[in-house]
Order: C-alpha cells, then structure tokens, then sequence
C-alpha cells in the first residue's frame, strides 16, 4: 500500500468509523474496503472529494453463495480503490450512486441485469444488455443459474423473435440501428427529434451480448486467454494481455522482460491499427471517402506486419501467461522497420489535412461537444477523455508491460469536440511508431516465457490496461482450481457510451453518426 | 451486397471492411456495399446469432428482394463457433436463416472471403438456387 493510500484509509476511517466492516488489499496491492450496507455512498463521496479527476472506473458483482458482493472500483490519483458491500441475495438491494457521480448509470443497469440488485433510486433502471424479452427473474451470472438448464429454459419458450418495438410512442422517433450504414456493429439508439434538433437519446445496449463473462467460469485460463480475446477482435491484444497480467499477478509470476517489451509492440501495433480504422471510419461518416481509402491503404502495412509478428493479421493469439507464444525473428526487424516507415512517412500529410481542409473542419470542429466538466461527471476514458483535456492514461498513471521503461507523450487536447478527439488518435499513431521503434532497438535479450502453472492459487486481483479506446478493466476472483470463479471485464466503451447521450441531445441529427464515431465506439466490447 | 454483424467480436467486421479498401478493392469484381437490404442481394452475416439479434437479423433477410443469397463469414457466423454453448448465443446464422456460402476461419482473410463471394457469383450465374 502506498503512503496516499494510508492516508485516504486513514481519511476513511475517520469519515466511516465502524462502519468500515474489514480492509483487505488484492494480490496486487489493491485497496480494498468493505463496508456496511448503506455506508458505501459516504466512502465513495469522501473518494470522489480527494481527487477532482476520481470516477467509477467500473462496478462488479460477485455471487458468493448467500450474499451478493458488489464492488464499487473508483479511480483515485491513477490508481484503484475498491469499496465493497454485500447484500443478501434474498433482497438484493441498495442504493444508487448515480446522483453522486452520474457516469455510474450503466454500470449499475448492467449489475441489475446480471445479478438482479436493485439500485434504489436509479434514474433510468431500464434492461440494458440482456434481450428484450428476458424472463423478469433469471439472473445469468449468479452461481445458480446453470448455463445448460438456462438454455434449454430460453430456448423452451414460444418465438424466439421478440424485438421491441422503440418506435412506438407519442413524439417523433428516428431508430438508428441496429443495422444502419453509419454502425459497423448492431446496436440501437432511439433518437427523439424535433425538426432537425435531437431532443432526446436511448441507448439500447446488448444486441451483441454473448455472455462471456459467465462462459469464462466453464473454461481454463488458457482457454479463456483466446475467449476474451474473442471478445473485440480490433483490440484483441489488450485483452489478453489485460487478463494475462491479472492472473500473473494472482500467481505472483514475473516475466521475462523480453516478452514485455513484446508485449509493448504488440499492443502499440494493436492502437495503430484501430485508430487508423477509426480515423478512416470517421472519414466516411463525414461525407470523405477519398480520406477512407486513403487511411485504408496505409493501414494495410501495419497489418503485415501484425501478421509477420504473430502468424494472423487480426486476432493475434500473441500473448500468454507468462509471456508471449513466439519469439521475434533478427531478420524480421529491419522488415518491419521498413513497414513502419511507410506510414510515419505519411503522417504529416494527414497532420495537414486535419488542421487545414475545410471538409474535416466543418464536421468536426465545435460538433459534439463534451467540456471537461462533463467528462469528469460521466467518468469517460482513453481519447474521448484526452479530447477533452482529462490527463489519464494507464501507461503513465500504472505502467504495465514495457512502457515504465520507453519515453513517450501522452497526447491531449483541450477542444472536447469531435475534432479533438479525431486528433488525439491522429497523434497516438505517431507516438505508437515511435514506442514501437525504441522497444525494437532496445529489446533485451533472454527467454520470451515463462511456463506457468494450469492451476491458480485463490486470490482476487485487478488490473487495467490502455486499449486503443481507454482504461480497459480486470477483476479476477480464482478458487485454487483450473478454472476461474469470477471474471468482470468493464472495457473503455462501456465507461464512454454514456456520454453520447450528452453529446447526441440538442446537436443536428446530421451530425449525429460523425459525433458517435468520434467516440470510437466497439460495441463487442460493450456488451461481452 | 449488405453487411450485418449479428454479435461478432469484430474481427470479421474489419476483415468485410478492409475488402472496401484499395489493396483488395472488391468493386472491381462489380461488388458494391449497400446501406438498406431493400438494395442488396447478398447478405454477408458475421457473428454468432445473438438472442437479441435474431429477430433484427431475420428481418432484413426478409426486407431483400429475391433471388438473394447469404454469406456466413467467420468461425461463428458458421457454427456459433468459440461462444458456442453461452446462454445468449443461438448458434450460426444458419439457425435464423438459410445460409449460401461459409466461409471459415477466425477471422477469415480477405482473400479467402473474396473467394467465397466469388464462388456464390459463379454459381448464381448458373442459375442454380440453394436447393440445386
């Protein structure tokens, strides 16, 4: 525990008194504080008021039997501080903490719908991830709930078919999505307009929800490394390299630095290419195709080189507990090199474009936006955040993998428009290439893995990772078998899309694709 | 041709896009993306089939005009593949609608799905339907 952390301990107790039931810190250090129902509302205030960037990086629940324990983890100076209650599942109930901080709102929706604790005085207690017609009282994460019977409950009822219709109601209701040009993947806004003006935003969440979260309990953790893997195959690497180093940390491993510096390039090569995607996405929704191929075509040589690296251009399948599955090749570094310089050199070109063509200026400048405040209020992560001038990146805040040792910037901008936002990713390539060059010339030598053990010791712990969209969660409870007992994945999208609701009301409905994917939304990720 | 990502990972997502952009340039086969299923003939499905998605995904199928063809692209388009088994997965997209081509694989690359589509080309040219 670190001396900040005695302190707001200390700061806590005073606050909390006897109600503070027990103080325990995760493998890795992680406070971790329970309290007495109620009391949990106080200890996040006191959190909140210590540090004016703090948020509610996610909300977990876990089914221990009688009791459900939800886990509200706040971020506090970069770091994670856990403050936990347990209610008894009979009555599972508790207060919500939204009125407080308002970004807590979809994270308490999704512990609804999963663990079915009601959040008293919720604003907006809707379904949120499951489907529409999910049977009011099966809650598919709790223990007893038993994944076979389950579906074959599900499967037993009449029509499989049972989509809500959004478009009902008294105003005027535009649907975009699930399936609409401007949305890769399906998901669903219901947008209230008046004339031209969006009056109101719903988000419907869930149309992509696979329940992976509760098929991680029936697999292996090296099983499971390909599974989360599988839960977004643009920052596939992130994922496993988060879930790696959580349960690295519960084994108490270390790895080899070899394999963190390739960890490091993996994961840099990771962000190019989805910012690159997003950027030539965003293109598109702007009405510049042109600027779409453009982006298109110089993305394709990081993909070789993903490809070079790891054997397949997309899911990388790269890293392990203990490391990395291969080794990198001496001959393969001056290729990749070479492929590198091929997009650096192009960068300024793109640099240009975005402070000077008129075309991506009139889109995106004062269009969709989100003031410091307000991202401070619905605790957003990553660019949407650097956009709007919140200093966070877990690189700096909590260096994992190699990026203690490499020097790099991290990019902000202070704009809070779709703009900015466009221009921290535009940015981040640039300072990718150069981190992925350093840890090239500087790889050090020696074995790339370390085996690790198929079963893992009890334990809990939490780690974070920067995917290519924000702060990308953790939390692994594991139960001394070769299968985890709990596995919460809160990833960056899941914390941002609640500001689109923000963003989306009172701007031109023109403008609403362009301000969405300017948010860089992975809706895989979302729903799990 | 339309796109409809019925609860993929994404992987195949980008794998569909990256088939729009210069190195593979599907355009030249006189393939063209479509926006409303009202104007494609071919749907290409990536995904497992979620249970929130099924009622969306056989929608659209029944919005495209006949004769219309589909494409499962990817290990879970094809089979449910990885989340097979998970309580909010139905399976493949044949489980909702019948499907044309698979083309396999996690993701598949673009070169193996330009392959499938031109295979469904060929053989519509036959004149031949499903059931054939």
């Amino acid at each position: 525990m670190s001396e900040k952390e005695q302190e707001i301990l200390q700061k806590l107790r005073e606050e909390l008194g006897d109600r503070i039931i027990q103080v325990q810190t995760t493998r890795n250090e992680k406070l971790l504080i329970q309290v007495k129902i109620g009391a949990h509302k106080d200890a996040i205030r006191k959190l909140l008021n210590e540090d004016r960037n703090a948020g509610v990086s996610a909300i977990t629940g876990v089914d221990l039997g009688d009791v459900i324990s939800i886990m509200y983890h706040i971020r506090v100076h970069g770091d994670v501080i856990t403050i936990k209650v347990e209610v008894p599942k009979e009555n599972a109930k508790t207060t919500t903490i939204c009125d407080i901080i308002p970004g807590a709102d979809f994270h308490e929706r999704e512990v609804s719908d999963l663990f079915g604790v009601t959040f008293e005085g919720h604003p907006n207690p809707k379904r949120l991830i499951l489907p529409d017609d999910w049977p009011q009282n099966i809650f598919p994460l709790r223990k007893d709930v038993e994944t076979a019977n389950l579906i074959r409950t599900l499967d037993s009822r009449k029509s499989l078919y049972n989509e809500k219709n959004v478009a009902e109601g008294e105003n005027v209701k535009i649907v975009f999505g699930p399936q609409h040009p401007a949305l890769i993947e399906p998901e669903m806004f219901s947008l209230e307009v008046d004339g031209e003006i969006v009056k109101r935003v719903e988000p419907r969440i869930g149309y992509v929800h696979r329940g992976i979260e509760k098929a991680t309990e029936q697999r292996t953790y090296l099983q499971n490394i390909y599974l989360v893997e599988r839960i977004c195959g643009i920052c596939n690497a992130c994922h496993a390299a988060c879930f790696c180093q959580t349960v690295e940390e519960i084994m108490g491993l270390n790895i080899p630095a070899r394999a963190k510096y390739l960890r490091t390039i993996i994961l840099e090569l990771n962000r190019i290419h989805s910012h690159m995607l997003l950027l030539g996405h965003a293109g598109t929704e702007i009405g510049y195709e042109t600027f779409f191929h453009y982006m298109w075509r110089d993305r394709e040589p990081i993909m070789d080189v993903v490809e070079m690296l790891t054997g397949n251009r997309v899911l990388a399948s790269f890293i392990t507990i203990g490391g990395v599955r291969r080794d990198i090749d001496e001959k393969m570094i001056p290729k990749i090199k070479e492929k590198l310089a091929i997009l650096k050199n192009k960068l300024p070109f793109y640099k240009n474009l975005f402070e000077n063509d008129p075309t991506i200026k009139m889109r995106t400048k004062n269009v969709g936006i989100l003031s410091r405040k307000d991202a401070l209020k619905l605790c957003v992560v990553g660019p949407v955040a650097r956009g709007s001038g919140v200093k966070m990146d877990v690189r700096k805040d909590e260096p994992y993998a190699a990026y203690g040792e490499i020097p790099f910037n991290m990019v902000t901008y202070d704009d809070g428009d779709s703009w900015a936002r466009l221009m921290v990713r535009l940015d981040e390539i640039s300072e990718g290439l150069d981190i992925i060059e350093y840890a090239l010339e500087n790889l050090p030598s020696g074995p790339y893995r370390v085996r690790a053990p198929r079963v893992v010791p009890a334990g809990e712990a939490i780690d974070r990772v920067e995917a290519p969209r924000g702060e990308l969660f953790y939390y692994i409870k594991s139960n001394n078998t070769a299968y985890p007992e709990r596995v919460k994945v809160r990833t960056p999208t899941f914390s941002n899309i609640r500001s689109f609701v923000n963003i989306a009301e009172g701007s031109n409905i023109a403008d609403i694709p362009a301000s969405l994917v300017s948010l860089d939304p992975c809706f895989s990720c979302t729903d799990r | 041709m339309l796109h409809f990502n019925s609860g993929a990972c994404n992987a195949c997502d980008i794998e569909v896009v990256a088939l729009l952009s210069p190195r593979y340039d599907i355009e030249r086969f006189g393939i063209l993306l479509e926006p409303s299923p009202r104007h494609a003939d071919v749907l290409l499905v990536t995904g497992a089939v979620t249970r929130q998605c099924a009622d969306r995904l056989k929608r659209i199928y029944e919005q495209m005009p006949e004769p219309k063809f589909v494409v499962a692209i990817g290990a879970c388009a094809c089979s449910g593949g990885v989340f097979e088994g998970n309580y909010n997965v139905l399976g493949g997209a044949d489980k909702v609608i019948p499907v044309d081509v698979y083309i396999p694989g996690c993701p598949p690359k673009p070169e193996a799905i330009i392959d499938g589509v031109l295979k469904l080309l060929k053989k519509s040219r036959k004149g031949k339907n499903r059931n054939e």
